[in-house]
């Protein structure tokens, strides 16, 4: 088999995060450069967060990977707004 | 006025325990009703809609809920709405609820929708038998919601999607995906029948607030856009329910 093109990589990674069921997340950002993963989006849960990087490794050892995703606060609004 | 708390994309997995409660515990006091705009779980599983249910039971006011594609992943997304259910939240999909809070009748339309895109751009049901059936599928929920809707007999009605109706809640999206993030046709059919509030979740890159093109308030409540357990929106119950679009205009 011959080695996968550094072009599509990204989106190959991406589908795998996806299709992992321990990330399941489809608002993930993959940019691949020589040897370092860059990874965006949002996430739920930093339990999350950490397995995206977990998973990530596991997809492609020897690579930095570099976890950029934020995740989502889940504290109270401040005020409301009337809308009608 | 009726405060209504509203918020989609929990996306609840296995490990999110009390990631909602501890900010579900003055809800009561600040909401009347809480409503949920689909994907509350990540992978539709079983155990992931348990988690959310074990943070909801108990909540001492009306859940309404649709679900959203990720509700739908595993194939079990009757499950889903039992599990729901089980804790007291009415899961709507092409369906009403009616709700007597505070001396008026709040009545709630509610469906998935799905997508194909927006005015000038949206796809055809036309060409391979899959093509049909994505567009198809965005047709028959858009006009189960009209006619819902147009049945609901209410003070105050309010539409609860999980894909958009609207372009405007989308920005912030890459344009190449919007045919998979809503329909105007949801918008259409809101317009058509006529209502106070439209929201959804499902653009999590989105905007938060819009407005059909009838005029009729859209709020993009995706917890990455409101960076929040939910957002409250008031509603005054005496006013006049905003007219149906005349002649069908979108």
């Amino acid at each position: 088999m011959s080695e996968r093109r550094i072009d599509y990589l990204p989106e190959d990674i991406r589908e795998k995060l996806i299709h992992d069921p321990r990330v399941a997340e489809q608002d993930l950002r993959v940019d691949v450069t020589e040897h370092r993963v860059m990874l965006g989006g949002n996430v739920a849960t930093p339990q999350l967060r950490e397995t995206i990087t977990d998973v990530a490794r596991e997809l492609l050892p020897g690579y930095e990977i570099v976890n950029e995703t934020s995740v989502v606060p889940a504290s109270e609004p401040d005020g409301e707004e009337p809308v009608a | 006025m009726i405060r209504i708390a509203a918020v989609g994309d929990l996306h609840y997995g296995a490990g999110s325990h009390d990631i909602l409660r501890p900010s579900l515990q003055h809800l009561p006091d600040r909401a009347d009703l809480l409503l949920l705009a689909g994907d509350l779980t990540r992978c539709g599983g079983t155990e992931e809609v348990r988690v959310l249910a074990d943070d909801l039971r108990g909540l001492p006011i009306p859940m309404v809920a649709v679900l959203g594609n990720h509700d739908y992943h595993g194939d079990r997304e009757d499950e889903v709405r039992r599990v729901l259910e089980g804790v007291g939240v009415t899961v709507l999909e092409g369906e009403a609820v009616a709700l007597d809070i505070d001396g008026a009748r709040i009545g709630i339309a509610g469906t998935k929708g799905f997508g194909g895109g927006f005015r000038g751009a949206h796809a055809s049901d036309f060409g391979e038998p899959e093509m049909k059936a994505f567009v198809s599928h965005t047709k028959m929920l858009s006009d189960r919601l009209e006619q819902v809707l147009t049945d609901l007999e209410a003070d105050l009605r309010i539409a609860l999607l999980h894909y958009s109706p609207i372009e405007t809640t989308l920005e912030g999206e890459r344009l190449e995906i919007y045919p998979f993030l809503g329909s105007y046709l949801l918008a259409q059919a809101v317009d058509n029948a006529g209502a106070d509030l439209i929201l959804h979740g499902h653009a999590h890159h989105g905007t938060e607030k819009g407005r059909t093109p009838a005029g009729i308030p859209v709020r993009n409540v995706a917890q990455p856009v409101i960076r929040h357990a939910y957002n409250v929106y008031t509603l005054d119950a005496r006013r006049d329910l905003m007219p149906a679009a005349a002649g069908g205009i979108s």
